[in-house]
């Protein structure tokens, strides 16, 4: 790592002006550590945000759960109202690295984090993620990477709790200047669509708040396929949330991740599965709407039919 | 001729490891953890470039780094640099952040040049060559026995198959490096290696000093698997900059740089043809292969070694084979030995293909091993695991078991030698009772420590506890350096020998008869003032070599996503005579693991447009996990009689060729390259369904 | 995880910096030190350390280890490089492999992804804080017993995970071994020991299939 200075910011607002134009926010570091120690980030001061008053609570409602930036993984897999309310979130976090990772980890590094791309990651790969000319990845070993991209990057999202937390219609809070600002988990990765250089919406000064997540009597699930059984980053993720009444579907989400830059949900899946009966051959369509014009490449046309298996899987978990 | 004694107490138990506690409670220190005072910390700049011509290196700006206190170059004047990750200079410092800004304010003067980083591209005679002089692909080695053309014609069943294996990487837990001090007097260096004596001889000859000048220490080290032998470039650097700085330095490579330099497990693509007659028998084999081992070339200190050959037909004898094996060269780090160098490779074609003509004539996969297998221990062990595994009642037509899980089993055999001989030994035994045991041999995790003290503790008659075990240092006699699992059969007659000798000299200069167990401190309180030291070397008669060794597999294959899981593993393992049982089954679990990894998930990446190694780490170069350990089934075989022979290769042989026969019974298609992982699993299924079944020819 | 960061031991909690003004200030006083107390949090824990070498205090084993180390500088950096407590390993430095493992309150952290001046304010425990006067813990014991070890370099770590695992669940199943210890590598392949020596100290009935045959024995 380059040497750099640090601080605890004491309020949001506190955060932004220590970070400056050459910080940048210290939640459980296990990603920004790791791209200081391949010098693909060089911030000159670290701002610790986890002491930020309030923002490390689980909050549970009838109506509206609020959960704080600064809430670990690890807390929210242990957190039994999250396991009963929002399995699939649960599930999500469950599968989150390792639960070393877990215990630092927290939600607004989680959904903040860079790409995984072994060739953003790559000190001595300048690609065009990090400003360069070319995606390596595009006709090089592409295996993880994206069916579906608004761009020339085919890195794609792997926050879990981002696929979770689309399907059950989470809106993030983010401190932008000084006042906070909503954004539905499609709009808080909407930026990384279009743009190549971009891991999502944050632009450079803002701090995620809080996460809330509507009590809907929806229920959710959570799968991911990986190479390992465990501790491995999915190869492709699916995340269902809906209601299930007299075996039809209502409010039905779906959402796959690692699919492409953002959680990928298509409408008119979701609007196909109103109310439809849960089974296989509903679940079938869904999954044809959703991965209409996946666009595999040289490595990573496997996706579709794993896809395809997850979004039956986890459609059907919610019959239980 | 010496023997070991009929009744056995401790030889042949299970006994703790004697350092077990020393390493649960983090007391004991590797390599990597030695704090000789006043020691500098040490780290290498390795080239960015898989091909360069290096103009100049300007250490000057390094230098001027606050902490640091030395720097040198890996080599000196224009050079050519081959790989990703060749070593250019190092620089030593009193924290690793120094190092870490002086590395960064060194400047490389390159030109960059053209490279090639895969097989498949550096067999053309157009791509880059990565020696000037010589074309990427050599000239096949061609071995022929028989009339294989003929006796293909002669057979009633033939099958063919082109299969690949990856370039593997060892990564031991603890990373390849020295601890060095070079004064006046000479050089220690403490080291992380399986050779004491290799490093020794390295950094004497690298050097230029004498051998009695150096002395080397190893006294825990945390894995090798064969890539650690010699100094390697990192340790004459430490060496160098020590000198320079005039205090110790310590240079422990990165998990980044053992991807790149350190060694690795050659790739293979292997094309193969195999007949049989009616009754099974095997008559024609035709085997073509190339593979890589980097850009192959480099002494024993830059690496070399473990080239992209290996033993085919491998364990089967068949009248007639033709066999043509390439090596080809690329822009990457050289091979080295790995855990069983080639067998694994060897076993996974010829099981393959094995299991593919089993399929083919309607014969049971073990049946036709059984009677194809010249080596009878071999066919007592399938018939034992066979038994034992549940095959009969587990083996189906492939692809038949139902819904989208499918199970399958399949087996392998292997086949090693071991044996050893060479190692010397002394003990001293003190007039308080106290023996100590000197062998300048080492552990890397194989229970060597633990071997010497149950086999001195039986011939003396006493505790585990009183026997003092002093290893791994060159300053003790010497024994071979661990490989080819020859440790145990090298070291247990030269123990077996100076306890011996002890003994005997003890109860002659005392005058006791018999100074075994409880009369020992009586006995030793009679040597007076002066201890007994007495010299010990290996003997003919107390080991042998030639292991065999069969594993039997069971998996799950989710043909929906891919994913396999392993249920089972069973092997049955002969080893001559097990010094230690306890740590003879971890061996096994050991070897069987790795080869879970190598089958299923291990795969060195390098990228085609940049040259790089792109999955320097442990994220996307996967070792098993504790998730996806399968329940292992461990007979060990007991033959007493044979002598030590070890343990150590033979266990890593066939268990990838069993998983892979075992996916392939599931699925009813055979993914036929390693690691199986998801992606190829869906390809393969997708092929299946989209072969169409071959049109009739018309006839002319 | 209760995070400590609020305060270090530089700083003056604006609490007990009030709580030196007694509890009986009249109204107005009051918000003239209210208002300076704030003024003197900010700049306290808004306070910015290094680029250059500073001193930190951590709490290991119960004792404390002062240093003088850059903020950039890992917990594990700090044990291993600037201190004689190497028992935690560096093995692949990017919190993959678990090597590192120590216990921070109890709560396993991989030390390498851990800022040493972060770490203040925790109950730090490495591997060689659990064996009390030379006697093995329960898990130590079973890791040996068992033979859950071989060349022993990811030993800590997974020493401590399971040290942290069976104090927070004391029965675990098999799958919560798994998932709590999955952070955790090992190249030598000890797997099926480690999942014996974590039934082992909890007290649970151990399997494993080993057997030793003799081949004359055999047909």
């Amino acid at each position: 790592m380059k040497p750099f200075q640090y601080a605890t910011a004491t309020s949001p607002a506190g955060a932004r002006e220590l970070a400056g134009e050459n910080g940048r926010y210290l939640s459980g570091g296990i990603d920004l550590l790791g791209e200081l120690k391949e010098y693909i980030a060089e911030p000159k001061l670290l701002v610790n945000v986890k002491a930020l008053p309030g923002l490390n609570k689980i909050e549970p409602s009838q109506q509206l759960w609020s959960i704080g930036t600064n809430v670990t993984i690890a807390e929210l897999e242990d957190h039994p109202q999250v396991k009963r309310v929002f399995p699939g979130l649960q599930q999500a976090a469950a599968e989150v690295g390792s639960r070393q990772i877990r215990n630092v980890a927290t939600v607004g590094g989680n959904l903040a984090q860079h790409s995984r791309c072994w060739y953003y990651r790559h000190r001595d790969v300048f690609c065009l993620k990090k400003g360069g000319d070319t995606c390596y990845a595009r006709h090089g070993e592409n295996k993880y990477h994206s069916l579906f991209s608004g761009n020339t990057c085919i890195s794609p999202v792997v926050s879990n709790l981002s696929v979770a937390l689309a399907a059950l219609e989470a809106t993030v809070i983010v401190q932008r200047g000084d006042k906070p600002s909503r954004m539905s988990i499609a709009e808080f990765y909407a930026k990384a669509w279009d743009n190549p250089t971009a891991h999502h919406s944050l632009e450079h000064g803002d701090l995620v708040l809080k996460v809330e997540v509507p009590a809907q009597q929806r229920r959710s699930a959570y799968l991911q396929v990986s190479e390992k059984s465990m501790f491995d980053w999915a190869l492709v993720s699916c995340a269902a949330a809906a209601k299930v009444e007299g075996g039809k579907l209502s409010q039905a989400r779906v959402v796959l991740g690692a699919v492409a830059n953002v959680p990928h949900q298509v409408q008119a899946a979701n609007q196909f599965l109103e109310g439809k009966t849960l089974d296989e051959e509903t679940a079938n369509k869904a999954a044809d709407l959703i991965l209409e014009n996946a666009h595999a490449l040289a490595e990573n046309g496997y996706k579709i039919p794993m896809a395809r298996a997850l979004i039956r899987r986890t459609l059907l978990q919610l019959k239980a | 001729m010496p023997s070991w004694p009929e009744k056995r107490a401790l030889i042949g138990s299970h006994t703790r490891r004697i350092d077990g506690p020393t390493k649960v409670t983090g007391a004991a220190k590797y390599t990597s953890d030695v704090q000789p005072d006043g020691w500098l910390y040490g780290m290498i700049l390795r080239s960015k470039w898989a091909k360069a011509k290096i103009t100049n290196i300007k250490l000057e700006p390094a230098l001027k780094v606050p902490g640091i206190k030395a720097a040198v170059l890996a080599r000196e004047g224009e050079r050519t640099v081959r790989y990703y990750g060749e070593e250019l200079a190092a620089v030593a410092g009193t924290t690793k952040q120094a190092c870490l800004d002086a590395l960064r304010l060194i400047e490389v003067e390159a030109k960059p040049l053209p490279f090639v980083v895969r097989e498949d591209d550096a067999k053309e005679e157009s791509s880059p060559r990565v020696w000037d002089d010589t074309p990427n692909l050599s000239k096949p080695g061609l071995n022929e026995k028989g009339d294989v053309d003929k006796a293909f014609s002669e057979c009633t069943a033939i099958v063919e198959g082109f299969y690949t294996t990856p370039v593997q990487l060892h990564h031991p837990l603890e990373t390849h490096g020295n601890t060095v001090s070079w004064t006046d007097e000479g050089v220690t260096a403490w080291s992380s290696t399986q050779g004491i004596g290799s490093v020794r001889d390295g950094l004497a000859d690298n050097l230029k000093l004498q051998h009695s000048q150096v002395r080397v220490i190893s006294d825990y080290m945390g894995g090798g698997f064969g890539s650690k032998f010699g100094p390697g470039v990192e340790g004459a650097l430490a060496a160098q900059l020590s000198k320079q700085a005039k205090a110790p330095v310590k240079i422990m490579l990165t998990r980044f740089d053992e991807a790149l330099a350190v060694g690795n497990r050659p790739s293979s693509f292997q094309k193969i043809k195999l007949g049989a007659k009616e009754d099974g028998t095997l008559h024609a084999y035709q085997l073509e292969s190339y593979g890589t081992a980097g850009i192959g070339a480099g002494g024993s200190s830059e690496g070399g070694g473990g080239g992209a050959g290996f033993p085919a037909p491998y364990i089967y004898q068949i009248p007639n084979t033709r066999v043509r094996q390439s090596g080809v060269n690329i822009n990457a780090g050289s091979a080295r030995a790995f855990r069983a160098p080639g067998h694994p490779t060897a076993s996974y074609g010829m099981e393959s293909i094995m299991d593919e003509l089993a399929v083919k004539m309607n014969i049971d996969p073990v049946e036709l091993r059984i009677k194809n297998d010249p080596s009878e221990v071999r066919r007592k062990e399938y018939q034992l695991g066979a038994e034992r595994f549940g095959w009969k009642e587990k083996y189906k037509k492939p692809g038949s078991s139902p819904g989208p899980v499918k199970t399958g089993v399949g087996c392998a055999g292997a086949t090693w030698g071991g044996g050893g001989r060479g190692t010397q030994a002394e003990a001293q035994v003190n007039p308080d009772g106290s023996i100590e045991i000197r062998c300048g041999t080492q552990d890397l995790g194989t229970g060597t420590r633990t071997l010497i003290a149950v086999i001195a503790a039986e011939l003396l008659g006493l505790k585990l506890e009183q026997i003092n075990v002093r290893i791994g240092d060159t300053r003790f006699p010497p024994s071979g350096g661990s490989g080819g699992s020859t440790t145990a059969a090298s070291v247990s007659p030269a123990i077996y020998d100076v306890c011996t000798k002890a003994l005997a000299q003890l109860q002659e200069q005392t005058g006791v008869a018999d100074a075994r167990g409880e009369n020992w401190a009586a006995a030793c309180k009679k040597l007076g003032v002066q201890p007994l030291n007495v010299a010990g070397r290996w003997q003919e008669g107390l080991s042998s070599s030639g292991a065999g060794g069969v594993q039997f597999a069971e998996v799950e294959v989710d043909t929906e996503t891919g994913f396999v899981k392993v249920k089972k593993i069973t092997c049955v393992q002969d080893g001559g005579m097990f010094v230690n049982k306890l740590t003879a089954e971890s061996q096994v679990n050991g070897g069987i693991i790795m080869g879970i990894g190598y089958a299923l998930y291990e795969e060195r990446v390098m990228d085609r447009q940049s040259g790089v190694v792109l999955n320097p780490n442990f994220e996307t170069y996967k070792l098993v996990g504790l998730a996806d350990v399968p329940e292992i089934d461990v007979v060990l075989l007991d033959m007493p009689e044979r002598g030590v022979i070890g343990i150590g290769e033979p266990v890593t042989i066939p268990t990838a060729s069993a998983l892979a026969n075992a996916v392939a019974n599931a699925l009813g298609v055979r993914v036929p390259a390693l690691p199986i992982t998801p992606n190829r699993v869906l390809a393969a299924l997708a092929n299946k369904s989209n072969a169409a079944p071959a049109a009739a020819k018309p006839e002319v | 995880m209760n995070d400590p960061q609020t305060k270090d031991a530089l700083t003056v909690s604006r609490r007990s910096f009030l709580k030196s003004f007694g509890t009986t200030a009249a109204v107005a006083a009051t918000a003239q030190v209210e208002a300076v107390a704030a003024e003197l949090a900010k700049a306290n824990t808004e306070k910015t350390y290094g680029p250059d070498a500073v001193p930190i205090t951590l709490n290991v084993n119960g004792k404390p280890l002062e240093l003088q180390v850059e903020p950039r500088v890992t917990l594990l950096e700090a044990l291993r490089n600037h201190s004689t407590l190497t028992g935690a390993k560096e093995v692949c430095d990017r919190a993959t492999c678990g090597a590192c493992t120590v216990l921070l309150n109890g709560t396993p952290i991989y030390s390498c992804s851990k800022l040493a001046i972060e770490a203040q304010g925790y109950e730090i425990t490495t591997v060689e804080g659990l064996a009390q006067n030379g006697t093995l813990t329960p898990v130590q014991a079973a890791f040996v017993e068992q033979d859950a070890l071989m060349c022993g370099y990811c030993t800590p770590g997974f020493v401590m995970s399971m040290t942290a695992l069976l104090r927070k669940n004391p029965r675990p199943t098999a799958e919560e071994v798994k998932h709590a210890c999955s952070g955790n590598l090992c190249r030598c392949g000890t797997h099926p020991r480690i999942m014996q020596a974590a039934f082992k100290a909890a007290g649970l009935p151990v399997t494993s299939k080993t057997e030793v045959l003799p081949y004359a024995k055999l047909a």
